[in-house]
């Protein structure tokens, strides 16, 4: 490999160090290759299948007629993740503000460790405890308040822990100097360390963004569905969502749904490949 | 400074949307109906709904696939106003819920497909299966096979029964044959939309119609039951098709013509509220494994509007929407007349 | 000392994630009370699992309606779970630290020897990362559908004796390729920010390349890599649907090869929702929110054990 050659071996021991190192290279190299071939052929598969389904009609028309549009689902995917992350960013950013500046106590800590298992609940058991509560008890019906509060219970954790762990990087030379400054606490956090540490918060909220549009689960029983665009209420009225699309049409018998189902997947791709791009190319320039 | 940009620009979308959604989107004249439920009933509607919204003006109807027990369960809680499901309710929901309806549509079939390299014909029966699925028939040429099978040279090979993973209206209707021919099957597993599967040492688990079709397709000397409307995929597949013993001691095929003599010969015996099985009934050249799909509706809708349109829906769905056009797309039947009738007379009740 | 709104105000919300865990481990509680009771240790110990017949009249055991010849015996769901999820973990940990390293390394070096021929050519390793992030947005189904298409037939006909490529290693191979991207790109990141000092000293030292990375590079991000596995054991104890369109749902069974079917609890709840939502005593609804509540119970325990690690860890770096 050229990153052994650039330092010559010493004497003695030196094959033999070579020679592990060319062997832990080549590991390496095939381990990446086991890890991108399977990667690109999946992503291959949705784009290649998706491309072939895409036309203006999926933009237009709605889900349900003969033109097999999906205009409700992109609507009303951008919807459900519009509110979930406007519920879940301030509640995750402040707490990632609270644990990393501080939380460096026994009860950040018990917030950070509750955090990691919400993490692991499987999404299927957020949407049932959704629908008994909201939609059963509280009588809210499939609505777009209950899809959109059970996403962000979803989010919440992964927003919380990766802006931690992104305000944690900003050394504390920063707040001193802003706190000697005279900065009160508002000031250091929003003008010193959050902007320092933006970028790190900004791919949490990428992550969250691309959980909530990419979830199915949890909307089964939360969003219900929807053939027709969304009527402005919040509760009472199901809603529409790309991965319902993918899930429910390519278990249909005939091809077309196929091809529905696979350009619903290729868009939620783009979609976030999208916003991801776009924010960063925001951020760097800002 | 950038959060604060990007937060504004957020807040900047969040009211445009806002403002958007509060502007009612196309005038609905008429009631918003959801249906939900059976994945096998939905192509069906997915053909009706749009076909029916053209013709009646104002009407919108939307169309859900969750699964038979979703659609019972979101119906009976008022959730929705039509819940689609492969089976009827049973006694003890409809003892809880008296006011909730069964209501055929139309008819459906399963085929039991097998892979099998080579053997074009293969008849099977409701105690060769249970076995099968039991564990206690594990090779093809197992004699109880053999003496279905006169004159065909079966593999010694192990056999792998595929079962649906997911709750299932396949699963009921294949679990009923089962128990309706085999006691033993019967008083130990019964039928349901999910069974508890003995241990059987290489029988697999899939999900959904697609997943049982590739799964058979992917394991040789497997056997699989599989919902009519994949019948064109199974072909593609080059997967065979079992002859099934019926009640009446023969090898039938699924066909046009033995599904309807099937569904005919309980067309006499269906009671008013329409709940009863098509599987494995007497008559000559009768397929045995063959069902209702069902509507459940709640009699009791909380205004006159609402009944109205499901009413109005449902009519449609069962005069115009039986017609061959519609069900032959998805290998259905429509309705024989004397169900019809019933069905009608059941829907008039929705008030 | 004196009062400070804003610590109190983001405090408060950070106490909306524990809230939020509260309140769904009290439904799951509240609501799975009487299968608890029913089931009693057999929940957990027994491998039956049979909704009974829910088209007969319930019968009363213990004072609770329950559907005749009902049980409820998770162990397979439990063995299954542990099962894939450390399979997984075990072949996607090794895979992201070699993709890691390669990426952080290797990449940049073989970029430089290619460009001056080739300079038009993308830089390859935006293009992997953006890989990367691409993944994290498919759908599990569509993971789901790739295994059954592509790496069933295959462990089929190349790997398993006989012929099934269902189950349990089909299961973990899915799980591993849906979480090998968690863990490569934290430790991706974490290495990238390996200060240049470490490695200059390291290399001032004699180290081959190779061993300025597994020597100096990859003791310091030990923590930042046990957390990146955490994280993605909580996807892989919590994924549903590409597990179960792979695992060949295995149940009254438990895993005797790779090659068993199996289920995990989080697939078996999804894939049995819709049939308890017809027992008309609720049992089988109950019954499932008692798994959810085990399953927590098990991601707790991972991440306490985690935990530990981690302050072993932090143990191990603070000397230097």
């Amino acid at each position: 490999m050229s990153a052994s050659l650039s330092n010559p071996p010493v004497r003695g021991l030196a094959l033999r160090r070579s020679v592990t190192s060319a062997v832990g290279w080549i590991a390496c190299g095939i381990g990446l290759a086991l890890v991108i071939f399977p990667l690109l052929d999946i992503v291959g598969v949705v784009t290649l299948n998706g491309l072939a389904a895409i036309n203006w009609n999926l933009f237009t028309k709605d889900t349900g007629g003969p033109a097999l549009g999906m205009a409700n689902a992109i609507e009303g995917t951008f919807i459900i993740t519009i509110f979930a992350m406007a519920i879940a960013v301030p509640i995750g950013v402040g707490a990632g503000i609270y644990l990393s500046e501080y939380g460096k106590n026994r009860l950040g800590s018990t917030i950070r460790f509750l955090s990691d298992v919400l993490t692991g609940t499987p999404a299927v058991v957020l949407g049932y405890f959704s629908y008994i509560v909201f939609i059963i008890s509280f009588g809210w019906g499939f609505s777009l308040a209950a899809a959109a509060i059970t996403i962000a219970i979803l989010i919440v954790p992964y927003l919380a822990r990766i802006s931690e762990l992104a305000l944690t990087q900003v050394p504390n030379t920063m707040r001193e100097a802003a706190f000697a400054l005279g900065g009160t606490d508002t000031t250091v956090v929003f003008k010193v360390v959050l902007p320092a540490a933006s970028s790190g918060v900004i791919t949490g909220a990428l992550l969250a963004l691309a959980i909530s549009v990419g979830e199915t689960a949890p909307l089964i029983y939360t969003a219900g569905w929807s053939d027709y665009a969304w009527n402005g209420q919040f509760t009472h009225a199901p809603i529409a969502y790309l991965t319902y699309v993918i899930w429910t049409f390519i278990n249909q018998p005939d091809a077309h749904s196929h091809s529905l189902a696979y350009a619903a997947a290729f868009l939620v791709m783009m979609v976030v490949l999208t916003i991801n791009i776009g924010v960063r190319l925001m951020v760097r320039r800002g | 400074m950038n959060i604060a940009k990007l937060l504004r620009t957020g807040v900047a979308a969040l009211a445009i949307t806002a403002a958007a959604g509060a502007i009612p989107h196309a005038a609905q004249a008429s009631v918003p109906l959801t249906e939900t439920g059976s994945s096998l009933l939905y192509p069906l509607f997915n053909l009706w709904v749009p076909a029916y919204t053209a013709s009646h003006s104002g009407a919108t109807i939307t169309t859900t696939s969750t699964g038979s027990g979703a659609g019972i369960a979101q119906s009976i809680k008022g959730l929705v106003q039509i819940g689609a499901s492969d089976a009827y309710l049973s006694d003890a929901v409809v003892k809880g819920h008296p006011t909730m309806l069964s209501i055929p549509l139309a008819i459906s079939s399963q085929a039991i497909n097998y892979n099998l390299p080579g053997i074009a014909s293969l008849n099977l029966s409701g105690p060769i299966l249970a076995g099968i699925y039991e564990g206690k028939i594990t090779k093809w040429n197992d004699p109880a096979i053999a003496a279905a099978n006169p004159g065909v040279t079966l593999p010694d090979h192990v056999i792998v029964p595929i079962h649906r993973i997911d709750g299932s209206g396949d699963t009921f209707i294949f679990s009923q044959y089962l128990a309706f021919s085999d006691k033993d099957w019967a008083s130990t597993l019964h039928y349901g939309t999910s069974i508890s599967w003995p241990a059987v040492s290489g029988g697999i688990g899939a999900n959904g119609n697609p997943g049982m079709v590739t799964a058979l397709q992917n394991n040789p000397y497997g056997v699989a039951y599989i919902g009519i409307s994949f019948a064109k995929q199974v072909a593609a597949a080059g997967l065979g098709q079992a002859a099934l013993l019926d009640k009446h001691g023969e090898y039938v095929l699924p066909t046009e013509e033995t599904i309807s003599t099937a569904a005919s010969s309980v067309a006499s015996t269906t009671p008013a509220d329409e709940r009863i099985s098509i599987v494995f009934t007497p008559g000559v050249n009768a397929y045995p494994i063959v069902n209702y799909e069902y509507a459940i509706v709640n009699s009791q809708q909380p205004n006159k509007a609402t009944a109205a349109a499901i009413r109005k829906f449902l009519t449609w769905a069962v005069n115009e929407g039986n017609a061959t056009s519609f069900v032959s797309q998805v290998h259905f039947l429509s309705l024989p007349a004397a169900v019809k009738a019933l069905t009608v007379a059941q829907i008039k009740t929705i008030k | 000392m004196k009062l400070r709104p804003f610590r109190l105000f983001v405090l408060i919300l950070s106490l909306f994630i524990p809230a939020a865990l509260v309140a769904v481990i009290l439904f799951l509680v509240i609501y799975s009370g009487q299968a608890i009771v029913f089931n009693g240790l057999h929940f957990i110990t027994n491998v039956n699992w049979n909704l009974g017949d829910l088209y007969d009249d319930p019968v009363v055991v213990r004072g609770i309606q329950v559907p005749a010849g009902a049980a409820y015996g998770v162990l397979a769901f439990i063995v299954g779970t542990l099962a894939t999820s450390a399979l997984a973990i075990l072949i996607a940990v090794p895979l992201s630290i070699g993709t890691a390293i390669f990426l952080c390394e290797a990449v940049p070096e073989i970029e430089r020897a290619t460009w001056r021929y080739f300079p038009w050519l993308p830089p390859l390793r935006q293009a992997l990362a953006m890989l990367v992030e691409l993944v994290a947005v498919v759908p599990s189904v569509v993971f789901g559908l790739w295994g059954v298409a592509v790496l069933i037939p295959f462990l089929g006909h190349y790997v398993s004796p006989t012929g099934n490529g269902y189950g349990l290693l089909a299961a973990s191979i899915v799980l591993a390729l849906m979480i090998t991207p968690i863990i490569a790109s934290t430790l991706y990141d974490a290495l990238s920010q390996v200060p240049k000092e470490n490695r200059e000293s390291a290399f001032a030292l004699g180290s081959t390349h190779f061993e300025v990375v597994t020597k100096a590079m990859l003791p310091m991000v030990r923590t930042t890599l046990i957390g990146g596995i955490v994280l993605a054991l909580g996807r892989a104890l919590g994924e549903t649907m590409a597990v179960l369109m792979v695992s060949g749902g295995g149940i009254n069974i438990l895993p005797t090869s790779l090659f068993s079917p199996i289920s995990t609890i989080a697939s078996f709840i999804v894939s049995q929702l819709d049939s308890a939502e017809t027992d008309p005593t609720n049992m089988a609804v109950r019954a499932l929110s008692e798994i959810a509540l085990v399953l927590f119970l098990i991601t707790l325990a991972v991440n306490a054990g985690a935990k530990l690690l981690s302050s072993g860890a932090l143990n191990v770096r603070k000397p230097q």
